[in-house]
Order: C-alpha cells, then sequence, then structure tokens
C-alpha cells in the first residue's frame, strides 16, 4: 500500500494545486506536502484526499470581487461599431410609434389573426413567395446599382425559375439545394448607404413605421419599381399593398409583441433595432461603410 | 481494496483538473443548444402543470451557458463604473430575469424547428461568433452568439438574433434612462418591469 501510494500522492496535490489555485502565494500547498498531513492521508479515505472544500469558497469569493470589479477599459468593451442616430423629431416620433402600436393592436393585428385562421400558413406562405417575387424589380436594379452583378444575376435566375416552375412565383425552387440562388435582399436605401449616405436621423412614418431620410427616398424610389403601384384606379394599388402586409403581419404575429414586452423603452429598443438592422444590411455587401453611422455619439 | 485506492487516486486528480481545454466554442454552444433541446422536447415535461420543471431546468442550463456578469457589463458598459458592487450585483439579477421574462414563452413556444449550425468565427484567442440559423415554415432567422473563453469554458455574452445585437439593444435603451436618471432609478425601473405586468 504504502508502495504505491507514496509517489501517486505527491502528483495528486500537485494537479489539485495547479488546477484549483488562482494565487500560489495564498494556497495551502506547502503545509499538505509536509510529512505529518501525507501521513494522515494515507489513513484517511482517498476520496476526501483534496484539501479542496476548504479553498473552494476562497477561491469563488476572490473571483467574485473580480468580477463585479471596475471595466479597466470602458472604451473597449464599447468599442465594437456602435449604431446610433440622431432624433431631434423625438416628440413627433414618439407620438407616431403609439399611433403605430395602437394600429397594429386594434386593426392589423385583429385582421391578420382572423385571415390567418380561414386561410393555412401554407398557402400565406405561397402568397408571401408571390409578391416578394413580384418585387424582383426592387432587388434586381439594386443588385445593379451597387455593382453587385453576381446577386444581379442571382436575382435574374430567381425571378425566372420561380415565375416558370414555381406557379408564378408561389413557391420558392430557387431557394432549394440543388439550385441555391438565395435572395439579395438590396433595396434603394442600401444603395444609397453604399453610396456612402448616411441615415441621418430618425423618422418614425406613421403606417410606414421606422425610417430615415435616406430610407425614405429609397422608399418612393422602390415604389417605382414595385409593379402594383402602377395599377389603376389608385386604390387597386393601396389595397393589394394593404393585403401583403395583412398577409406578411400574419405570418410574424407575436414578433412584435415579444419586441415590446422585451424592452425597457419599447420607442428606443424598436429605433435601435431599426438602425443596427439597416446598418448590418448596408456593411453586409461590401458597399462602403457610411461614415456617418459609424460615428461615435456626440450627445 | 489496496487496488482501489490506487486506482482512485490517479482517477480523482484527472477528474480535478480536467477544465483546462475547452474546445472548439461550436461545440460548446451546440451542446448548450442540445441540453435546451432535450428539455423542449421531452415528452414527460409537455404537460402544461410540468412548466416550472421546465423553467428550472432551463434555467440551470442558462446558468453554465451564459456569463451573466459579462453580459451586463458589455450592455451597461461606462455606466457599470458608476455604480458600486452592490447596485452592480442587484442589476447583473435583475437583468437576468427581464431577460428571462422577455425569451422564456418564445423558447417555451418551440415546436420542431431546425436549429442549423452553420459556421464559428474566431475574432480572438478567446472570443468567438457562432452563427446558427433557425429554420421555421414560413423563414429562416439568423441567430449570432457571441461567447468569450473564461475559466476555461465558453460563456455566451450576447445573441445577435437577425442582425440586431441583444447587447447593443439593452444598452442604447440603458443609455437613454441613465442619462436622464441615477443608477438607483435604473434599477427601480427594472424591479417594475420584472414584478409587472
Amino acid at each position: 500500500m504504502k508502495f504505491f501510494s507514496f509517489p501517486v500522492l505527491p502528483f495528486v496535490f500537485f494537479a489539485v494545486g495547479c488546477a484549483h489555485s488562482p494565487d500560489p502565494a495564498a494556497t495551502l500547498a506547502p503545509p499538505l506536502v509536509s510529512p505529518p498531513t501525507r501521513q494522515v492521508l494515507i489513513v484517511s479515505d482517498p476520496v476526501q484526499i483534496p484539501p479542496n472544500p476548504a479553498e473552494m469558497p476562497v477561491q469563488s469569493e476572490t473571483r467574485n470581487v473580480d468580477e463585479y470589479g471596475d471595466i479597466e477599459v470602458p472604451e473597449k468593451v464599447s468599442r465594437e461599431a456602435k449604431p446610433e442616430i440622431a432624433d431631434p423629431l423625438e416628440p413627433f416620433n414618439r407620438a407616431m410609434y403609439h399611433f403605430n402600436d395602437k394600429l397594429y393592436f386594434w386593426l392589423l393585428k385583429p385582421v391578420a389573426q382572423g385571415y390567418g385562421k380561414v386561410v393555412p400558413e401554407a398557402a400565406r406562405v405561397g402568397v408571401s413567395n408571390f409578391f416578394a417575387n413580384l418585387a424582383f424589380p426592387i432587388r434586381f436594379v439594386n443588385c445593379l446599382l451597387q455593382a453587385n452583378f453576381e446577386g444581379a444575376a442571382a436575382e435574374l435566375g430567381r425571378f425566372t425559375i420561380n415565375t416558370l416552375w414555381g406557379v408564378g412565383g408561389f413557391l420558392d425552387p430557387a431557394s432549394s439545394k440543388d439550385i441555391h440562388l438565395s435572395k439579395q435582399d438590396e433595396d434603394f436605401g442600401q444603395t444609397l448607404g453604399a453610396y456612402g449616405i448616411g441615415q441621418g436621423f430618425f423618422i418614425n412614418w406613421p403606417l410606414f413605421g421606422p425610417s430615415s431620410p435616406r430610407d425614405t427616398v429609397g422608399l418612393v424610389g422602390d415604389g417605382f419599381l414595385t409593379p402594383y403601384s402602377y395599377l389603376s384606379p389608385w386604390y387597386a394599388g393601396a389595397g393589394t399593398r394593404g393585403y401583403d402586409m395583412v398577409n406578411d403581419t400574419s405570418l410574424k404575429i407575436g414578433d412584435y409583441e415579444s419586441l415590446k414586452g422585451a424592452a425597457i423603452d419599447p420607442y428606443v429598443a424598436i429605433r435601435d433595432a431599426y438602425v443596427q438592422y439597416r446598418l448590418k444590411k448596408v456593411n453586409r455587401k461590401g458597399g462602403n461603410t457610411p461614415a456617418e453611422d459609424l460615428e461615435l455619439p456626440k450627445k | 481494496m489496496k487496488r482501489m485506492i490506487v486506482v482512485l487516486s490517479i482517477i480523482i486528480p484527472l477528474l480535478f483538473s480536467l477544465p483546462v481545454y475547452a474546445g472548439p466554442p461550436l461545440d460548446a454552444v451546440q451542446a448548450n443548444v442540445n441540453k435546451v433541446l432535450e428539455v423542449l422536447r421531452d415528452p414527460k415535461l409537455k404537460a402544461a402543470s410540468a412548466k416550472e420543471i421546465r423553467k428550472e431546468k432551463l434555467r440551470l442550463i442558462y446558468e453554465r451557458m451564459f456569463d451573466d456578469v459579462e453580459l451586463s457589463k458589455r450592455t451597461l458598459s461606462r455606466h457599470w463604473n458608476s455604480m458600486n458592487v452592490a447596485q452592480r450585483k442587484e442589476f447583473v439579477l435583475l437583468f437576468r430575469q427581464v431577460l428571462e421574462k422577455a425569451y422564456i414563452d418564445k423558447i417555451l413556444a418551440y415546436t420542431d424547428e431546425k436549429i442549423v449550425f452553420d459556421r464559428e468565427n474566431m475574432v480572438s484567442e478567446t472570443q468567438a461568433e457562432i452563427q446558427t440559423i433557425i429554420v421555421t415554415a414560413s423563414k429562416e432567422i439568423p441567430i449570432t452568439y457571441r461567447v468569450i473563453l473564461k475559466g476555461g469554458a465558453w460563456k455566451v455574452y450576447d445573441i445577435v438574433i437577425e442582425n440586431v445585437s441583444l447587447v447593443l439593444n439593452y444598452r442604447t435603451q440603458f443609455n437613454d434612462i441613465l442619462a436622464k436618471n441615477t443608477p438607483e432609478q435604473l434599477l427601480e425601473i427594472l424591479r417594475k418591469k420584472v414584478k409587472g405586468q
């Protein structure tokens, strides 16, 4: 017994000591190595050998103090691209936030829920595909405007395949594993962003929601490329757009609620989500990073 | 008996010295996500009465998966330093509860969506981003986990859902609140948020 245990025990102390004592000066190691302790330990049950129970609390306490200490370089923590936006129209925007909020809960959501009960999900996904296919000109032209020819080609391929083999766009065979042409989510607001135009400031439009001068221009520009805006009379186009919106909402019920529920200040949360979302989209396709969006806040 | 003692005295130190190499961060996140899915898929826990048990199990996984303190520090950023240690501790606890309240129902509503672990980007030796995609019937939701290597384990400190970083989103909100309020008032707002609704 002694023959085997003696060479092993120092190893025990080494391993345990090394793995568990962050501060060598504070460890219990020296007394443990001394002969008397060793004898005691040999007699006792080996399971109790490790001096850890005594050591652990000490360790976790020191760890806690460190964890809750000051941050050494706060700049370093917050240096990741900081998407912030000026909000000089805050009172107006907040009022519009409440307007849109009520619009959603009192009108859009009940209508979309009723619609969702009548139309099965698969069909609604089909309708959503159809409208997405119809909006092909927006993505195609904006890929070209950003000199993203690969993306433009992918969009052209998608439109052809989905229109011909996807029953006029209701199905999306182009996204399948075999063809694998993914949708290029480009719009005119992103094109302007890729040209180096910053967001400017935040505007919360009634009905259209979070936007900025740049993205508002983008929205109007894209309007010219949306086939149903040329429908006549005008309310046919508006009705189509409304239907698109209801269909879309029926697939996303709960998203807005959870965003709002998670937020401490929903208005600020949505503004920030919008800014982050748009910034990433603009930066994603090799475009220049608009300097203004990356600027540190001047508050 | 002798042999057992010998064997034990070899095995025990090995057990205690295990967490030295943490493995690839993607594996760590995936292992934790799989544990979450196990709980969510467990047919024995499907009943509505088992909701509390499921929540409790998820909490345990959360504690192993996330670095609460790191998450709070990054969210508060420079404001962390203007709080005292007691306030910091309370903030970490409250913020965790806010997040739990906000997301637990979403998580429990999981049905059968596929989760694809796309790839990992090493940002530095101790930081990485794990890109995943949740595939639902109507859409694909990209979710990125930002992880940091601490105490021999990869811990999540930020989640980016559809390009929106959770830490940044809350930071903007807290900045806005702390521009007009004291840290104590922020804590009071959070206390109300946790209690109310």
